[in-house]
Formats: C-alpha cells, structure tokens, sequence
C-alpha cells in the first residue's frame, strides 16, 4: 500500500519535475530508487530483521522495508553489513547469512543471491571486472581469513585469497585492494595490499592498532585506527595516517589522545571527516594536526556515517532492537532532517 | 480496600493468640522432602504441583511440562536448544530454580537453561509463585521452580523402564531403581535423550539445520535412618549434554555447546523434642564449551563452583507455632575463556516463623540479611497471610523484599563486565483467593511487582556492550484457574484451566517488555476409563513485542497435544502410550526466525517390575 502510494508519489513528481526542467539539464531517471540514498539497517545478529531504507535527496519520500516490499515478503537475511554497487546491481553483504544479496539497484527488484564460499562476510568492492568480499572466516579462528572473488557474470565465488585476520573495510586503487584487518574478534594493526592482477598480497604495512576505516583521496590512502579500548589493559591511541601507495609506506602519523578512540572517516572535497562517539570532527586532508574542537555533537553514539555533497549522514542505532534513526546535517553542523528508518542502521548507499 | 480491610483484621487476630495447644508426638517421616520450606512455608503463595504424570505427559524437557501445565512463559532457540523462562513477565534471571532446596540457577548467567533439566527423576515439580529471595535467595522474584526427589522410607523394589521414539529420530531411555524399607530409602535413575531434531519448517521448504542433541541425565537419592533421632540423606545429580545450535530461517549454524552440570547435597536430620536441626552441605558445578564451529578445535569455555553449608533450626514449641532461624555460607569460584578467576562469598541469616492465630488464620513471615563480598546486599523481608473464614473460601495474602544478584557474566566478563553493579530489587505483593466446591475448584490471584535497577546489557559510548543498572519495571497481572473432576461409573473427567494476564512496563518508556506476552491460556483435560487414558493439551500463546519500542512482534499461536495411554493387565506391569504434539501443525516461532516443528508423533512404552 504504502509502496503504491510512494509509486505514485514517484510518478507523479518525474511529471512535475519533468515539465519545469529545460531540455538540456534533463536526466532520466533510472528507476523508482534514483536519486536517493539507500540505509544498510543490520538488524540484530540472529534475528534476520536486517533490511534497507530509501529516502529520496529531497528527504521528501522514505519507504522502510524495501527488500521484503519489493520481492514478495522475501527474507532479505540476517545482520546486513554492507552494501555497494557495480553497474545497475546492489549487493548487500549479509554478515549473518553468509550471502550477497544482489539486487537491481533502481528497481530493488532481486536478482541473484550468493549463498556458497562465504564465511563471516563484511564488505566489498568491485575491481578490474571482479567483486571482493573480506570474510573473517570462523571468528574464533585466526587463520582461515581471506578475500572472496566473486565472478560478476555467474555471480559465484571463483577464488579465495588468504589474508591475515580479521578483514574488514577495504578500497581499490590502481588495481590494487588495500584491505584494513581491524581484527575480528581480536585486533589488527595492518592493511594488506593485494594486487588483482595476481591474487596476491604484495605488501603489508603496519598502522595504528584497529584500523576501521580507509579512504582514498587524491592518490593518497588514509587510515584511521581507533586504538584499543581500555578494558583489554593495553589501552593504545588511535592514528590518522597516510599511505603512499607508490612504496606502501606511512608517510605521515597523526596521534589521538590516549583515551580517545576515533570511530569512522569520510573524505569530501579535501576535508577529512571522522566521527568520536557523539561528535563530528572536519580538518583539511592536509592539515598536519587534528582538529581539537568537534564541528558538533549529537545525542546519541554514531553507529553509521558518510559524508555526501556537503551532508553529514549519521545513523543512531537506539537500543539495538528498536528501529534507529538517520539524522542528517549540513557540513556547518546544521541539522538537516530526521528520519525514523529500521533496526541497527549501519551504513548508506547514494544511489544517484 | 480488601487490602486495608484484612490487615486491619490480621492486626486484631494477633491479639488473640491461641493457647495451650497439643504438642504433635514425634513422627517418624514416611516421606522426606528436603526443601522443607516448600510445604512449611508457602502456605499465602500459590504452589502448582505437578506430579509424575504430568511429568509423563511432557516428559522431554523442563520447557515442555512447564509451557503446557503453567502459566510461566518459556522461549526457545530453537527446539530444544537454550531456553528461557519468563514467569509473571519478569526477566531470565529472576525466576529461581531449586534442585532440592537448592537454587541451581547458573552462576555465570544469572538464569536456568530450561532445556537442559530432564524431568523424568524427580518425584515432582512444583511452581511456586511469587517472591521467594528470604528463603531460597537471588533471583526467586518471578517465582521459583522446584525441582523435588522425594524419599520414603517403606518397604518397596521396583524397577521401571521407559522407552520413547519419535519423529526426527527423537529417542529416549529411562531406568529407575526404587530400593527402601523402614530405615534405609534409596533412588537412583539414569535418562537418556536424543533427537536429529531436523524438522521440516512447517509451511516451507527449509529444515530445522544443525539442530541434533543428546544428553544424559543421572539422578541418586538416599536416605539412612541412623536411629530415631538421627537421619542422613544425600542427593545427587550429573547431567551431561551436547547440542548443536540450530540454525534460522535466514542462516545455517555450525556451532556445538557442550553443559556439564553436577549436584550434590548432604544433610544431616536431626529431631530433637521441640527442636529440628538440618545441616546441609552443598557442591554445585557447571561447565561449557562452546564450538562456533563444530569441525574445528576451537573452543571457549566456562564454568562455576558453588559450595554451601546450611544449618537450619527449627523450633516448634506447639503445632501451631514454628520459627526457623537458618544461617548459610556459600562460596562460588567462576572460571573460562572470559572469565579470569572470579571468587563471591556469601554470608547470611534468615529467620522464618510460621504461626496459626487461629482455626481460620495463619501467617508467615520471614527476614533475611546477606553479607557479601563484592556488593553491599539488601535487607529482605516477606510477610503472607491466609485466611480461611469458610471451608470452602481462602483467601491468602502475601508481600516480600526479594533481589536478584549479578551474575558472574555481569560483573566479570572481559571487557564488559561492570563491577559496580548492584542487585536488582523487587518489592511485591499479591492477593489469592480460593473457591473449593466440592469438585469444582477456583483461584484468582491478581500481583504486582515493582522492580529497580534491572540489570540490562547496553553498548557504552565506544560501543562496548556492558551491563548496567537501568530500567524499573513494574509488572502486574491477573492468574485464574479453575479444575473439576467427575467420577462416573468408571469414567473418569479431569479438566483443568488456566488464564494469566501480565502486563510488565519499563517505566523509562512506557513499553511492555520484550518477549513478555499480555496472554497466556493452558488447558488440560483428562478423561480415563479402565485401561485407557486420553489427554488433551491445549496451549493459547498471545503475541510478544520482539523489540524495546514494541514496534516488531511476534504473533500469537495455539499448540493442542493428543496423548492416548493403555494399561496392558491388571497390575500396570506395562503401559504403552501414543503422543500427536501439535495436532493441528500450527506454524509458530518462540524465537523470532526459528519455527517450532509441526506435527510430530511419539511412542512410549514403560515396563515396571
């Protein structure tokens, strides 16, 4: 019901929009799901609620539950980790599943699902023709890690490339996979560099202690680690760093305080955003300390995060079994629009 | 206003004690119950026992025969997988489970795994509701469960064998040996469960994955009377289980567990004129590990030791007067993977006294204090009447201080555990009235239960999951039963029905809480006519909200189970019988995702000699 309303709604404004755009500018758009942003909600761990919401640019129209919606009350599965897309196709790591789920990114409507050679998997990136997925493997086992190549055309897993523990966000550049091991169950201080020519790791540089996120931004790779927490005893500040990707090497090291443990990173316009519990902090990518003052500060931990066309995407994950909400500010830490969405919301997807 | 109105009665009866009573001559205890309190002092509670043929009837875990003959909430992950309970719409942790006057709740979770206590082996269980902490400690807020080997000291061999097979290659052996007379009793029993458990998923392609168990229970019990004076009795218990955790509808599972769990009680009786005296000594252990993946040699474990010793005294002056000053000491040591060497000791004193004012009145009450090592503990207190003004018409009356501890998890898991915890505390009350005619038999008991600091597992500013002190809860609720029984010319009807309406609010946002339905309906009907027997179980489960903000539930369902018995000759040497569970393939989930089998069918076969 809700979704034939949207349909509509949908319609209806393509029309609207379509007879006050000149000519020139006018883009088509590719489906019910252009021009928005989708939200990863993972659902709790053995619960299966996981699903994705859809909220149009415009923040006007928002429809919860998309997968079930649109394929027939299917199942989307258990703790969705990640989404990402290649061509017309979204693919929805399911964590809990062990699958990717993939879909038609404009339609949501279900394409293929992949259900073998997965174990624990977390994120994925598409290069040189190829998907590649981290998996931790069994968490309790630190050696059976490795990168899934998934073949793009009989969508299945045609390789395995181990890789130390714990895998977890990785990038491409210049057919190369830099692969962030925050560590699994444990901790990780490295990224792996696996060339996609070859299959092989090829480098392993040292970072700070639980590298959880990695970004390329003008030939350049950023890592930032958030340190280990005090209750493992071994208390360890988190690190800003740079990597050179022509030698692999750190070029620069910036140091968090002790007891402040960054959380994500987003690059936009050569400014380097990353979040610390309830705060957002911005600094130039060339700055050379951190920022000391947060750009704001929410209410409630940052579970999700992304900064897209000069909006700050935050999502707060309540209570972990209540729908969360998506907050959204401008890059003035002006608060933009609210939105109720599904349970333990991770991550975004833009979809323009 | 009823309320006001018996305690101002109680306050005028008190005025008026009764005197010059006979003094009850020494009796020699055909029978012995060692959770003494259980009869003695739950007289302004209501007490549900259920009795071995129940305990036949839902013979394949503790889950069953309490979903089907209570009102208590049970959930499963899975069939036969970790179970837990909700009685009165209070939390895991605050219902206590009592293995012979001893709370064998886990050390390290706070709560009893339902699926892991064999029945069969006890002589009953009784459901007693209602606070309980002044007598039987942590956790007894919701109520208790206990679990009883009852000895009697009369000349009796027996040998009884009970053979099951079912659905899913479902398989069960149980031996009981009886061996007593006059001054030695003795029982020993050995149960053996197992099943593939790989139930189709009813209305779906998918199978129960991964879901195969076995477990094994052992169960000694014996009693010597030394003279007349002087009597020892010890009880023990192992039991020893392998699961697979089943999978769900949207993820297959690996994964192993294996519990390890050993009970041992020594008492020693004393009977003195006025004076009984009961030293207990008390070795409790549990064990697990867990495999996330079956295949490889992976594991993390766990485990607790608890040790007590209990010295009861009971002074009894006339027949209507009892007080019981108990003092006990417990030690437990916790242990594994994430766990570093935890040690709690627990001192405290407890003083109970029981005293009829009356032909028509009597009261219990009880105090309790608890010296701890790691928390400063609470002062307890309950207070019950029961008032009889008519043979017919009772009306009990019942108000405790209980408190539910932090388990070891809580407070000492790496990196999670919160050492500043406190107990959770309840102050609570109920009001019961019984209505007995003739063969018809009513009881209405309306509750309230005011919980603080409930412990609750939230992630902290770095997202590390951690417990904490948060929510009050109150919860309130109506429970109504009613039986009737008709004898005619050989035939004979039992039915039995139960009602119970619970709401339990977080008082932070007004929500009922999670996996708390507002309805829960159980009936029995029994009908026997020579050598037949016939059951029907019939089960009303209203929905649960499966989230905090009550947005996401699961919906309500109805369970029937038939059960057909036959007694071959006159002496019940052997009795076959035939079980349909869910007759009518309802399709229904205790846990979001994981579907309970449909129809399924069993055989059971018992030789006694």
């Amino acid at each position: 019901m809700k979704f034939k309303i949207f349909t509509i709604a949908v319609l209806a404004s393509t029309l609207f929009l379509g007879s006050c755009t000149n000519d020139t500018n006018e883009e088509k758009s590719l489906g019910a799901y252009d021009n928005g942003f989708f939200i990863i909600n993972e659902g709790g761990f053995g619960k299966a609620n996981a699903e994705i919401s859809f909220i149009t640019n415009d923040f006007v129209t928002q429809q919860n539950s998309l997968y079930s919606a649109i394929n027939q009350g299917k199942l989307l599965g258990d703790t969705a980790q990640d989404f990402n897309a290649n061509g017309e196709f979204g693919y929805i790591v399911m964590n809990g599943s062990n699958t990717i789920q993939i879909v038609n990114r404009y339609s949501f409507k279900s394409i293929a699902t992949i259900d073998k050679d997965l174990k624990n998997p977390r994120y994925i990136v598409f290069a040189n023709g190829k998907g590649y997925v981290t998996n931790w493997g069994d968490g309790s086992d630190a050696t059976d890690d490795y990168i899934a190549v998934v073949n793009l055309t009989s969508n299945t897993i045609e390789s395995k490339i181990p890789v130390a523990e714990g895998p977890e966000k990785l990038i491409v550049y210049n057919n190369k996979l830099y692969v962030a091991h925050l560590g699994g169950y444990g901790s990780g201080n490295t990224v792996s560099v696996v060339d996609v020519l070859t299959s092989k790791v090829t480098a392993t540089i040292s970072v700070g202690d639980k590298p959880a996120s990695i970004e390329e931004n003008q030939g350049v790779i950023y890592v930032l680690s958030s340190g280990k927490a005090s209750w493992t005893g071994d208390e360890t500040a988190g690190k800003l760093q740079k990597i050179n990707p022509t030698t692999n090497m750190v070029s620069t090291t910036l140091d968090f305080a002790l007891t402040s443990h960054p959380g994500q990173m987003d690059i936009e316009n050569n400014k380097l955003y990353f979040t610390q519990a309830k705060n957002v902090f911005v600094m130039n990518t060339s700055d050379t300390v951190l920022p000391s003052k947060a750009l704001f500060t929410t209410s409630f931990s940052i579970y999700g995060f992304a900064v897209n066309n000069n909006s700050v995407y935050l999502a707060d994950a309540a209570d972990y079994s209540s729908n969360g909400k998506v907050v959204i500010y401008d890059t003035n830490g002006v608060l933009k629009n609210n939105s109720t969405v599904g349970v333990t919301p991770n991550g975004f997807y833009f979809n323009n | 206003m009823t309320t006001k109105k018996i305690l101002l009665f109680c306050f005028l009866s008190v005025c008026q004690c009764v005197l010059a009573q006979n003094k009850p001559a020494i009796s020699l205890n055909e029978v012995i119950v060692t959770d003494g309190a259980l009869k003695k002092y739950s007289k302004t509670l209501q007490v549900q026992v259920l009795n071995d043929s129940m305990i036949q009837r839902n013979y394949s875990s503790l889950t069953n025969l309490l979903r089907y003959n209570s009102l208590l909430y049970l959930k499963e992950y899975g069939n036969g997988m970790t179970s837990s309970v909700s009685f009165r719409g209070t939390t895991a942790a605050q219902t206590a489970v009592i293995w012979n006057g001893i709370n064998i709740n886990s050390q390290l979770l706070g709560q009893t795994d339902f699926n892991t206590i064999t029945p069969l082996g006890y002589t009953n269980v009784s459901v007693r509701t209602g606070g309980g902490s002044g007598i039987y400690g942590s956790s007894a807020i919701g109520g208790s469960i206990h679990l009883n080997n009852e000895l009697h000291f009369k000349k009796q061999f027996q040998n009884l064998l009970r053979m099951n097979f079912g659905s899913f290659n479902t398989q069960g052996y149980y031996y009981q040996l009886i061996a007593s007379d006059e001054k030695v009793a003795s029982q020993f029993s050995v149960s053996r469960n197992s099943s593939d458990n790989d139930y189709s998923y009813p209305n779906s392609n998918q199978k129960n994955q991964n879901g195969d168990y076995y477990n094994t229970s052992l169960n000694g019990s014996f009693g010597y009377k030394i003279n007349l004076n002087h009597k020892i009795n010890f009880y023990s218990q192992v039991y020893d289980g392998l699961r697979h955790f089943s999978g769900t509808l949207a993820s297959i599972s690996v994964s192993k567990y294996y519990d390890l769990n050993t009970r041992n009680l020594l008492e020693w009786v004393g009977l003195h004129k006025d004076f009984t005296s009961k030293l207990k000594l008390a070795y409790v252990t549990e064990n697990y590990k867990y495999y996330e993946n079956k295949d490889k040699d992976i594991f993390s474990e766990g485990g607790a030791k608890t040790k007590i010793i209990k010295y009861d005294l009971d002074y009894s002056p006339t027949k209507n007067f009892t007080v019981n000053s108990v003092v006990d000491f417990t030690q437990i040591n916790g242990f594994g993977t994430s766990i570093n060497n935890a040690k709690r000791s627990i001192g405290a004193a407890s003083l109970l006294v029981k005293h009829t004012l009356s032909p028509v009145m009597q009261y219990e009450a009880s105090v309790r204090q608890e010296v701890a090592t790691n928390y400063r503990n609470p002062f307890l207190y309950s207070f019950g009447l029961v008032y009889q003004p008519l043979e017919m018409y009772s009306i009990k009356l019942n108000t405790s201080k209980n408190f539910r501890l932090p388990s070891f998890n809580d407070l000492y898991w790496e990196g999670s555990g919160n050492h500043e915890l406190i107990p959770e505390l309840s102050h609570q009350m109920e009001l019961g009235q019984e209505l007995k005619i003739n063969a018809l038999k009513f009881s209405l008991t309306g509750f309230y239960i005011q919980t603080k600091g409930m412990i609750r597992w939230i992630p902290n500013e770095t997202g590390q999951w951690t417990p904490i002190n948060t929510a009050s809860v109150v919860n309130k609720g109506v429970e109504a039963t009613g039986s009737y029984f008709k004898n005619f010319r050989g035939h004979n009807f039992n039915i039995s029905l139960a009602y119970g309406y619970t709401s339990s609010v977080d008082q932070s946002n007004q929500k009922q809480l999670i996996y708390v339905p507002y309805h829960k309906m159980t009936m029995n009907a029994d009908y026997s006519y020579k050598n037949w027997s016939l059951n029907y179980q019939y089960l009303f489960n209203g929905a649960v909200f499966t989230s905090a903000d009550n947005y996401y539930r699961l919906k309500e369902y109805q369970v029937s189970n038939l059960s057909v018995y036959y007694k071959i000759g006159e002496l019940d040497h052997y009795k076959i019988g035939i079980q349909a569970l869910n007759l009518f393939n309802e399709n229904y989930q205790t846990v979001e995702v994981r579907p309970m089998p449909g129809s399924n069918y069993n055989l059971t076969l018992t030789i006694k000699y």
